[in-house]
């Protein structure tokens, strides 16, 4: 408990696959130290096969850490009352085939033990929340498009209003509407003071809604620190400003301070988020023999 | 844990006599190691150890396990397994059809009861067995176990929630089988019923009109009304005999068979005591060889003084080769009369008991025809075939009647009536013994009586102008004199019945002695051959009595089919359940290789010039580690010979409580260690 303004913190965390020979073990995650405090979005980045699931699976006790320990909610990773408070999307959208929408959100209910009205209820808001088509919601999971499939799943992860959300890929398979709704839906689980630990392939959207972010590459952190601070240019500033007439704009640079327009915005200049992560990637993959 | 069982049977037994049921023992008696209890009680000790968080979480947790017992069986029940009882039922009525044809009512009966019955439990073990060995392994496969694996749940209810759904899957199917059966049942007895009602009308016609001396059959009267499928609960007797059987010799002569539980009984009364008296029996039989064999033949003999059974002495004797032994009991007087020279005072303990038991598995003693030569009183001694073995004069007991009891499953026994050519040998008597406890629940009549069934077959021998006519003799063991004396005209192969009064059933053992008044007849009699009905028991109770065990044995494979399969793929855990299922199956044979010497028995050449050659020492080695191997094995293995759902429903009999009771726990027992076993391989499994 008093660890718990931090979400999650691992010490030293490592993961080595096993292998039967040396050559075929695969260390995933080496010495990942990471912290999340409560109330934060946190953005998992990193190119495929950088660690990023095998980071959530470690935070879930799904399995096993070779070394380094790490603390959910102040509790050891894979503590079973923990897991209450959690929520979790999967990469892929893991489900029973056979059982349609209700009942798969029904069976996830019963394991928080929730009694038949609750389980009603959340059964029922969850699906409206992800937008689950009404229609479809009686059929098995089997017969549902990717997108559906990702959506229950979504709902899955929600149905015990968890105070810590893990997300991996939450948009994969989703419509530029379904995307939308997604960021939405962060920000308003961050405004119910909620955490959020995202991990994502879609950089705009994790520009747009994270507070701090890591950047893994080969199980190891990269770059880590605020969104803000990350993605500022030290040396540039930028002025923006609105109702400008051409004339002004020929001035401007020269007496920009001396002028009186209006809603004038000064900063550093920032890069995308995409630009920066690309960046770091070209940089390490040419860094490396290959 | 099995031997504590084992101990409690009994008492939970006596228990089910209390409540007022009468109890039966299981049909096979089960035989448990020490080692087996010691294994058991470490793995659960372990379990307990290292499960003790979550265990302590069951309380809420059963209900999570529950949530993945549904979801188990909703997988099921969507791979169609609502078609497996609808299979079940086709194949089991075209086989019905297909072997009935010609079978007398009873027997049509018992053949469906077998088919459904034997098929239900083969069906869903496989069906049930292959699906516990694949859930969790289909699930890792899918990765579902990744999803729910984040939810609040542990391993153990995992493991809990397969077994519980699936065993519930198991209990539904059980339930429409149940139903399947129930329905053809009743048709099958409706037809049965009319069939009957129209025999015995016919029978009836022909006897008020043609004044046969036949009357109607009651049994067809009784089946016409109540039809086949109530369970008709008898009490029965255990039967014994007195004389001679095997006719096959000339005299006839008895055969006690080694290594089974048949007992040779002698009684002696007391004998007047005299001075000089020397207590020495001369056992001598006749051995037969069934198996080529080296060993010595000996045999177990006790020495029970009848006013006080605590008093025994007991020896083991070797035969000679002429299969005679001499034995002289130590410290006779503790058993035997004898007078006291000098204070003229006579010490009288009255008569004393010999039960001669023969070990040797594949020997039967000849004991002759049983008979003494009259008049020899002189000292005390057993000397049985007058005909084969030599005369000992003065050496032979008075009114030593040898009996042999516990034949029990060895079929029909004879007993011979007066015989027309030699007046002075005495007609064989059946004697059946229905214990105190059984004796609860006979139906007493408005007058005082109580009804005996009895069934035997007439063998008329030369004689076949008479009726035959037996002669009943009952008394209870409390009051000895007090004896009714009857004489009944037998209804052959059916049932003819008798009524004794119920002051017969008092304080101690029913007795009934039966034997044929008519000379030259023949009696073929069984335990069962002399009955006491009681009030019948419903069909559906016994029927869902006997489902209950086939539910125990289910529960039990799928236990291990997903133990196995926590720590191996589906194909190996198949194969390791199968196994366990065939071990379990096997446990008797194997009990039953080391009581009789293990795999020696097949080595029973007494001059084996192999023997002092080293590589055939070598793999008699070989052959013995493998023999215990087997046994260790074996004794890891729940005995799954125990579940017969058959036994009773079969033959009409309601299954008592307690053998449904006992087999729940027992399934229990066994069921602990093996999940034990599975949480400990699964509780540090990575699930994704
Ligand atoms: N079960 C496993 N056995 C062996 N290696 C594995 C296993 N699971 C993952 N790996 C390896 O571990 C490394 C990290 O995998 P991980 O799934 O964590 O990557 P990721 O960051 O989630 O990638 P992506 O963006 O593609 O989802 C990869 O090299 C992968 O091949
Ligand atoms: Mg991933």
């Amino acid at each position: 408990m008093v660890a718990d303004s931090q979400a999650i913190q691992t010490r030293q965390l490592s993961k080595v696959y096993p292998g039967f020979f040396k050559s075929q073990q695969v260390p995933a995650l080496t010495e990942l130290n990471l912290r999340v405090d409560q109330g934060q979005i946190f953005g998992l980045l990193g190119p495929n096969g950088s660690g990023k699931t095998t980071t959530i699976k470690l935070l879930l006790g799904l399995i096993n850490p070779t070394s380094g320990d790490a603390l959910v909610m102040g509790q050891p990773a894979g503590d079973q009352e923990t897991r209450r408070r959690i929520g979790y999307l999967p990469e892929e959208s893991y489900l029973y085939r056979f059982l349609n929408a209700r009942q798969t959100l029904d069976f996830y209910a019963r394991l928080f033990n929730m009694n038949r009205a609750q389980r009603r209820r959340a059964v029922d808001y969850y699906l409206d929340f992800v937008g689950l088509d009404p229609s479809v919601r009686g059929r098995r999971i089997g017969t549902y498009s990717k997108g559906q499939t990702r959506r229950v799943a979504l709902a899955q992860a929600l149905l015990n209003n968890p105070d810590l959300i893990i997300m991996d890929e939450p948009t994969s398979g989703l419509d530029p509407v379904g995307m939308l709704e997604i960021k939405n839906m962060i920000m308003r689980l961050k405004e119910a003071g909620k955490t959020v630990l995202l991990s994502s392939h879609q950089l705009a959207d994790v520009e747009d809604v994270c507070d701090r972010l890591v950047i893994l590459y080969r199980g190891r952190i990269e770059l880590e620190g605020a969104l803000r601070d990350l993605l500022e240019k030290k040396d540039v500033f930028q002025l923006s400003a609105r109702n400008v007439s051409e004339a002004l704009q020929a001035k401007l640079t020269q007496i920009a301070e001396q002028e009186g327009a209006v809603e004038i915005l000064t900063g550093r200049a920032r890069v995308r988020l995409e630009d920066l992560f690309k960046e770091l990637v070209a940089r390490k993959r040419s860094g490396e023999p290959r | 844990m099995f031997g504590l069982l084992q101990q409690l049977g009994p008492k939970l037994a006596g228990a089910g006599i209390a409540l007022g049921t009468v109890y039966h023992p299981p049909s096979q008696h089960h035989y448990v190691s020490l080692f087996t209890d010691v294994v058991m009680v470490l793995l659960i000790l372990a379990f307990v150890l290292t499960a003790f968080r979550d265990i302590a979480r069951l309380g809420s947790g059963l209900s999570r396990a529950w949530a993945i017992g549904r979801v188990t069986i909703a997988e099921a029940w969507n791979a169609r397994m609502w078609a497996v009882p609808l299979v079940w039922f086709a194949v089991c009525v075209l086989l019905g059809v297909l072997i009935v044809r010609g079978y007398e009512p009873s027997g049509v009966v018992r053949v469906y009861m077998t088919i459904f019955l034997r098929a239900q439990a083969l069906i869903l073990l496989v069906y049930l067995g292959i699906l516990a060995c694949v859930t969790l392994p289909r699930e890792r496969e899918r990765h579902t176990l990744v999803t729910t694996g984040s939810k609040p749940i542990s391993r153990l209810e995992l493991l809990l929630g397969k077994v519980i759904g699936l065993s519930a899957a198991g209990a539904i199917m059980l339930l429409i089988m149940m139903i399947l059966t129930w329905g053809y049942m009743n048709v099958l007895d409706l037809k049965i019923r009319h069939d009957a009602q129209v025999l015995y009308a016919m029978q009836k016609n022909s006897y008020d009109k043609v004044q046969r001396r036949m009357p109607p059959d009651t049994g067809v009267k009784y089946l016409s009304r109540h039809g086949m499928l109530q369970a008709q609960n008898f009490v029965s007797g255990n039967l014994s005999i007195a004389g001679y059987v095997n006719y096959l010799t000339n005299p006839p002569s008895r055969l006690l068979k080694g290594g089974s539980s048949e007992i040779l009984y002698f009684e002696f009364p007391s004998l007047p005591a005299t001075e000089y008296y020397r207590p020495m029996f001369n056992f001598e039989f006749g051995v037969v060889h069934a198996l080529p064999s080296t060993k010595p033949v000996t045999i177990d003999v006790t020495l029970v003084q009848r006013s006080n059974p605590m008093n025994t002495q007991e020896a083991t004797l070797t035969l000679n080769a002429q299969g005679q032994v001499f034995w002289m009991p130590k410290n006779p007087t503790a058993f035997f009369s004898y007078g006291n020279p000098q204070t003229g005072q006579i010490y009288n303990p009255g008569p004393v008991v010999v039960k001669v038991t023969c070990p040797n598995f594949g020997v039967y003693l000849d004991i002759g025809n049983g008979l003494r030569p009259p008049n020899e009183t002189s000292c005390m001694a057993v000397s049985l075939d007058t005909n084969r073995t030599p005369h000992h004069s003065g050496m032979v007991a008075p009114r030593a009647n040898p009996v042999i009891t516990g034949f029990k499953n060895n079929g029909k026994q004879e007993i011979v009536g007066p015989s027309i050519r030699h007046p002075q040998i005495k007609p064989e008597v059946a004697s059946w013994d229905f214990p105190k406890v059984d004796q609860q629940q006979i139906p007493i009549g408005p007058h005082g009586n109580f009804t005996v069934h009895m069934v035997i077959s007439v063998d008329k021998q030369s004689n076949e102008a008479r009726a035959p006519v037996a002669q009943i003799v009952a008394y209870n063991t409390s009051t000895p004199r007090d004896r009714t004396v009857q004489s009944v005209y037998v209804n052959e192969k059916r049932i003819t019945t008798i009524k004794l009064p119920s002051t017969l059933l008092e304080a101690g053992d029913l007795i009934i002695n039966l034997r044929s008044e008519v000379p030259g007849h023949w009696f073929k009699v069984k335990d069962n051959s002399m009955i006491i009905m009681q009030p019948p028991s419903s069909f559906v109770w016994n029927l869902f009595k006997s489902e209950a065990i086939i539910l125990c044995e289910i529960v039990l494979i799928i236990s291990i089919g997903v133990t196995a399969s926590t720590a191996l793929g589906w194909p190996v855990a198949m194969l390791t359940a199968m196994v366990a299922y065939i071990l379990g199956n096997l446990f008797h044979f194997v009990q039953s290789l080391f009581q009789s010497g293990g795999l020696e028995l097949f080595d029973y050449v007494q001059d084996n010039r192999m023997k002092h050659v080293w590589y055939y020492q070598i793999g008699s080695f070989l052959t013995n580690v493998m023999v215990h191997i087997l046994w260790v094995t074996v004794h890891l293995m729940p005995d799954f010979t125990r579940y017969d759902p058959l036994y009773f429903i079969v033959r009409s009999k309601d299954m008592p409580f307690e053998i449904v009771f006992l087999d729940i726990i027992w399934t229990l027992v066994c069921i602990l260690p093996t999940l034990a076993i599975g949480y400990l391989l699964l509780r540090k499994q990575e699930l994704a």
